[in-house]
């Protein structure tokens, strides 16, 4: 069963599930780089998913959907920035409410639009952003399985890993924004506007959470479907954790959810007598487990330092 | 009572009806736009929720796991910890006490008995459970909300599971349980409007859980944690043992909600998902403002929006999840309301100052 | 050295509390000097800066730059006119490069993003002109503070600043460091630079600066060539009392030790030595103060005696129990009483009642609680008597504290530390910001508890009266250590303290010895 033919296949299942978790860790990078905790990816990317499907079946084009998933995951980070910047409520607070008004509103609007209240595949035509095949690669008899055919937004994915840290590393407002995130005071000292840079800061991260959406309707399956997000808003905020806010870490960490979640996947197909329900656990247990021992590894880091430190000093 | 209190219980009461009022008002504001017929449907909404005795009792019935999980989130508001077990504890406290009562059904044992044992279980449950977010948070600084979320959806397909391989009854055509023994059931009361006897628990624990609050040692150390961990730490206050167990506190009560949803509603365990009623808590808290005592106030008014849009919904116009919807932006703006509060209060405190015959010029200079 | 560069007239600067930080100040600085500004910690001299950097708004006065008037209303516009300020607490972003800190918020572009390379260039131009040794490519939390240091400076100069602010800038430097620090400003005078240097370290004023502004309570007292003064002279400007308040009091008699701390030392997360070896014994009935200046140590001493800090080594003996490794909790079962700096950080919880704040440290002794239940009528009795002992102004006892003038919130604090049946009051800046009537009664109150009770109290005050009217033995500490010691606080004058507190004297152990 293992065959080179079987891994292939798992790798190609891994990078395909890994998609939206790369976007949605690198929208959290972006916020976490800024200062934030954004814990309403989830709610971020449900609105993209919708908003993707019903761009697109109004005006019969995948790609006027592509764009509106990404216009409405802006939308979503600024309803953000404003109520928790400006409006200065508690962002946790905000971020849950959030993802409470994206759950049921998803839900609402695809009921008021296709008369749907489960998913719209029976109403809204599948739209599906096309697959891409690299020339050659594809030839290639165990990578190509596993690199070639995928969904375009898989390939942007990735590259949106280069993008984000170029961003962030090499031009003048991914500057100012770790600046502001780290240390604000020092930042309006030289006279940059810190709220400013904090609304950017969401906005960016709304067109990578509306690619993630994008992806969900769009590429994993071909219809909006109630709650289809499931949570991966906030594996990708873990992943970010796990990287400590850097924009390579997290894609690691991202791909390893990925991973687990392309186990579970094949595990149930396999139709193993082990129970589906624990498969399906592993995500989540995975997410908890990583989160845990990375601040384990964390914590003892520090008292490394602290002890070497003592020594030094005294 | 003093000038300043009345200012601050009348800005509470009416803080909370507002906010309500506000989201009825875009409730209503929806229905107008959305339906054929305005009028009726409005009629519906204000209305249906009294328009029979069963309806005022499913009004009653669901404001119980409402205050149940509202009590649960006040535990973990009170300590500023965003532990959103809730809902997963609900949920598998229903099905861990149908399993028991199932278990236990053959043994002979008196409803009373069982009635206690069964809540124990659930409270049980919502103690362990709510346990692991808390500690792995106090021990590994692990994001608490992200670990009570993941942890949730661990629990439902737990829940799932045990149903499946433990409890199914292979005879009938859904998933569910086998019955529930009647000596384990929660009777209903008042005759017909047919509202299930956890109604007492959820007033005892309203109780319980006010005074625990306001009256206890525990209570006091919480509401000094909460409202600031520096001067608690500087008091000599315990802050670790507080903080968890305020949320294993918190815990108990859900499970019990789950305990008393399932054994007062439900002849066998049918749950696949989640109720959601854990975030229902989280806005009947919120709504409440933390307080035990307004927990029921704020249950019976989200009871009464939500059978509102019930009655719509079975006329096929609407969908439940408006109100969903209509609750998060409640939370928004009670939560903006708490910014906008404050801002009131530093008017009082302005105004107070200038009552006060304190000579400004004075003041110490170092 | 030509005219005037910088001229600020009739500065007055009022907080929108009522405290007057500035009053109708008026200082020059000539061109290619540097400029000592001194005065004690709350005289003015950091808001005065403030005003000048734009950070804060006078209510009243002008500035002149080059005898020209400006309107300075940000920092922007005080960066435009060629002011520049290195902050005491540095502005600098740890995870960033030099070049990188240094260019923040003037970026060089190229094609539209960062160009990193022409910001590594400009930082290495300024850092070579200036005789700055530092690699630009460097990530500023891999530098030493000295260093850092360094960034803040070429910060302000790639900016085009001539008129530089440095505030307290030796504060954090080793002894190297700070001649490097000063070959440097030495060196910028000379190209041009006009420097004002905040400070009050008497003998970094006169070794570089050639003139001195001497700031005192909010007013500015004159201006004087340093070359024509003595250290002393110059303290005896900066430490003084403008009114002399007198208490009534009788002569202590101490009695047993009830604080015993022999060779307290703490060495802090950066490796810097703020506590070294302090010994002191604290007996029953005296009050023992401790005056200095403000980030000697005192701050530390207090967080370890009432155990929110720790400590290095040493002993501290409470009532004959150590404290080493014990919690708030178990100090305070000791014989602790400690009304903190901060009243609002950690003296009070503001949300709450006044009666919860009272009882705070005490809900769990037997008589305040029946059970697992609060003892309401107990309670409530207790604490109106304290409302009316202390004559908090209030509704009634269950008002929430933050409604209460700052007065009235450090008199709850006074509540309840002073009924709490402790031997030992530990009061660190007591009487800050509230008003003449409350820090009377708290002060009065201080001496007749040591008095009537036996209460052995340490008062740590930046607040001179405080310190020489409520002390009997007086300590001055200095950098980490005790530096002078008096038997008989109301005898010492304050000349003869201000040099101590500025490190023109030091007491040498026998001479300190028997009055520790």
């Amino acid at each position: 069963m293992f065959t080179l033919e079987w891994f292939g296949n798992f790798g190609y299942s891994v990078l395909r599930l890994s998609t939206p978790l790369i976007f949605v860790a690198l929208a959290a990078v972006i916020n976490q780089k800024a200062g934030m905790l954004n814990m309403a990816l989830e709610g971020m990317m449900l609105s993209a998913a919708l908003a993707g499907v019903v761009f697109a079946g109004f005006f019969g084009n995948v790609w006027a959907g592509l764009l509106g998933a990404v216009f409405f995951g802006i939308v979503a980070g600024g309803v953000l920035a404003v109520s928790s910047l400006s409006g200065k409520t508690d962002l946790y607070l905000t971020c849950i409410a959030f993802n409470l008004i994206a759950g049921g509103g998803t839900v609402f609007i695809m009921y008021m639009l296709t008369g749907e209240k489960a998913t719209t595949s029976a109403a809204v035509k599948a739209y599906a952003i096309p697959l891409v095949t690299i020339p050659l690669m594809d030839k290639i008899p165990f990578l190509g399985k596993i690199l070639s055919g995928h969904n375009l937004l898989t390939y942007l994915a990735f590259l949106s890993i280069y993008l984000v840290w170029f961003f962030l590393y090499r031009t003048r407002l991914g500057l100012r924004m770790r600046a502001v995130g780290e240390n604000p005071q020092a930042a309006s000292s030289v006279g940059i506007n810190v709220k400013k840079i904090g609304y950017l800061s969401f906005l960016i991260s709304g067109v990578l959470c509306g690619c993630a959406g994008a992806f969900m309707s769009m590429g994993w399956v071909n219809f909006f479907m109630k709650n289809m997000t499931n949570g991966r808003g906030y594996i990708g905020l873990s992943a970010m954790n796990i990287a400590g806010g850097n924009p390579v870490g997290a894609a690691v960490a991202a791909v390893f959810f990925g991973f687990s979640d392309a186990l579970a996947t094949m595990l149930k197909s396999q139709g193993t007598s082990f129970p589906t329900e624990f498969i399906e656990m592993i995500p989540y247990a995975a997410t908890v487990i990583a989160l845990v021992l990375i601040n384990m590894i964390r914590i003892n880091q520090k008292k490394q330092i602290e002890k070497g430190r003592k020594r030094e000093g005294v | 009572m003093s000038k300043t209190r009345r200012i601050e219980t009348t800005v509470e009461l009416v803080r909370i009806l507002v906010a309500v009022g506000i989201a009825y008002g875009i409730a209503l504001v929806t229905l107008i736009a959305i339906s054929d017929d305005p009028v009726y449907i409005i009629r519906q909404f204000l209305l249906g929720p009294f328009s029979s005795a069963r309806r005022i009792g499913s009004v009653i019935n669901l404001a119980i796991p409402f205050t149940f999980t509202g009590l649960c989130f006040c535990f973990m508001y009170a300590v500023n910890k965003f532990n959103l077990s809730g809902e997963g504890i609900f949920m598998f406290a229903g099905c861990i006490v149908s399993l028991a009562a199932i278990s236990l059904g053959g043994k002979g044992l008196p409803a009373p008995v069982m009635l206690l044992i069964l809540m124990a279980v659930g409270m049980a449950v919502g103690f362990v459970v709510s346990l692991i977010p808390a500690w792995l948070d106090v021990k590994f600084h692990a994001n608490i909300v992200v670990v009570s979320l993941m942890l949730n959806s661990m629990l439902a397909f737990l829940s799932v599971w045990v149903l499946k391989y433990f409890m199914r009854d292979p005879s009938i055509g859904s998933m569910g349980s086998f019955m529930i023994p009647d000596v384990a059931k929660l009777a209903l009361i008042f005759g017909k409007f047919r509202v299930q006897s956890g109604f007492f628990v959820a007033l005892i624990a309203v109780v319980f859980v006010a005074v625990l609050f306001f009256k206890t040692v525990f209570g006091y150390k919480m509401r000094i944690v909460g409202s600031n961990a520096n001067f608690a730490k500087a008091s000599g206050i315990n802050m670790t043992n507080t903080v968890i167990l305020a949320q294993l506190a918190g815990g108990m009560l859900a499970g019990l909600g789950g305990t008393c949803e399932i054994l007062g509603n439900y002849d066998r365990y049918k749950w696949v998902a989640g109720t959601q009623h854990g975030f229902d808590g989280l806005m009947v808290a919120v709504l409440a403002r933390k307080n035990p005592l307004l927990v029921p106030v704020a249950a019976i008014l989200l009871a009464y929006l939500r059978i509102g849009a019930d009655v719509v919904n079975s006329r096929g116009d609407i969908p439940i999840e408006f109100i969903t919807v209509i609750q998060g932006i409640v939370i928004l703006l009670v939560a903006a309301e708490e910014f906008m509060g404050r801002y009131k209060k530093r008017l009082i405190y302005k105004a107070a100052e200038e009552d006060m015959k304190e000579d400004r010029e004075h003041v110490c200079l170092h | 050295m030509s005219g005037e560069v910088l001229r600020m007239e009739n500065i007055t600067k009022i907080y929108s509390n009522g405290f007057v930080a500035n009053k109708d100040i008026t200082f020059w600085l000539n061109e290619g000097e540097i400029l000592a500004l001194v005065g004690e910690n709350g005289a003015g001299k950091t808001t005065l800066m403030k005003v000048l950097f734009g950070l804060e708004n006078a209510q009243s006065g002008s500035v002149l730059v080059r005898e020209q008037p400006v309107r300075i209303q940000n920092t922007l516009d005080a960066i435009a006119k060629g002011i520049g300020m290195v902050h005491q607490h540095f502005m600098l972003v740890p995870s960033l490069t030099v070049a990188e800190n240094v260019a923040l918020g003037i970026e060089p572009m190229k094609k539209g993003t960062f160009d990193y390379n022409k910001a590594v260039e400009m930082t290495r131009e300024v850092a070579e002109k200036y005789h700055f040794n530092i690699d630009p490519r460097r990530k500023v939390m891999d530098l030493s503070v000295g260093q850092m240091q360094k960034v803040e400076i070429m910060k302000v100069l790639i900016r085009g600043a001539k008129i530089i602010i440095m505030d307290e800038p030796t504060a954090v430097l080793t002894p190297q460091e700070t001649d490097e620090l000063f070959e440097q400003l030495i060196l910028l005078k000379e190209s041009g630079h006009s420097i004002i240097f905040i400070s009050h370290k008497l003998e970094e004023v006169k070794r570089i600066c050639s003139r001195v502004t001497v700031l005192r309570h909010g007013r500015c007292l004159g201006s004087y060539e340093l070359a024509d003064m003595s250290e002393s002279d110059i303290s005896k400007l900066m430490v003084g009392r403008d009114v002399v308040l007198k208490i009534e009091k009788k002569q202590p008699r101490p009695g047993k030790v009830v604080v015993h701390i022999k060779d307290l030392t703490k060495i802090n997360e950066m490796g810097k030595t703020v506590l070294d070896g302090i010994s002191l014994d604290i007996r029953a009935g005296e009050v023992v103060g401790i005056a200095g200046v403000e980030g000697n140590g005192q701050s530390e001493l207090s967080d370890v005696l009432s155990g929110l800090g720790i400590f290095s080594s040493g002993e501290v003996l409470i009532n004959g129990a150590s404290i080493t490794g014990k919690t708030v909790h178990q100090i305070r079962q000791l014989g602790l009483a400690f009304i903190p700096e901060d009243r609002m950080l950690f003296g009070c919880a503001g949300d709450m009642s006044i009666r919860d704040n009272i009882i705070a440290d005490r809900f769990f002794k037997p008589q305040y609680r029946k059970g697992m239940f609060i003892n309401r009528k107990y309670i409530d009795k207790m604490v109106d008597r304290c409302i009316q002992r202390f004559e908090i102004a209030c509704d009634d006892r269950n008002q929430p504290v933050r409604l209460l003038s700052g007065g009235n919130i450090q008199k709850v604090v006074i509540a309840r530390e002073f009924t709490s049946g402790s031997n030992f009051i530990l009061a660190n800046q007591p009487t800050r910001g509230i008003d003449v009537g409350t820090a009377e009664m708290i002060r009065k109150t201080i001496v007749r508890k040591s008095r009537e009770e036996k209460i052995a109290s340490l008062l740590i005050s930046a607040d001179l009266n405080e310190v020489l009217e409520c002390s009997d033995r007086l300590l001055v500490m200095r950098k980490g250590k005790i530096v002078a010691a008096f038997r008989q606080a109301n005898l010492v004058s304050e000349g003869e303290l201000g040099e101590y507190m500025l490190g023109i004297k030091t007491m040498t152990a026998k001479e300190m010895e028997g009055v520790l």
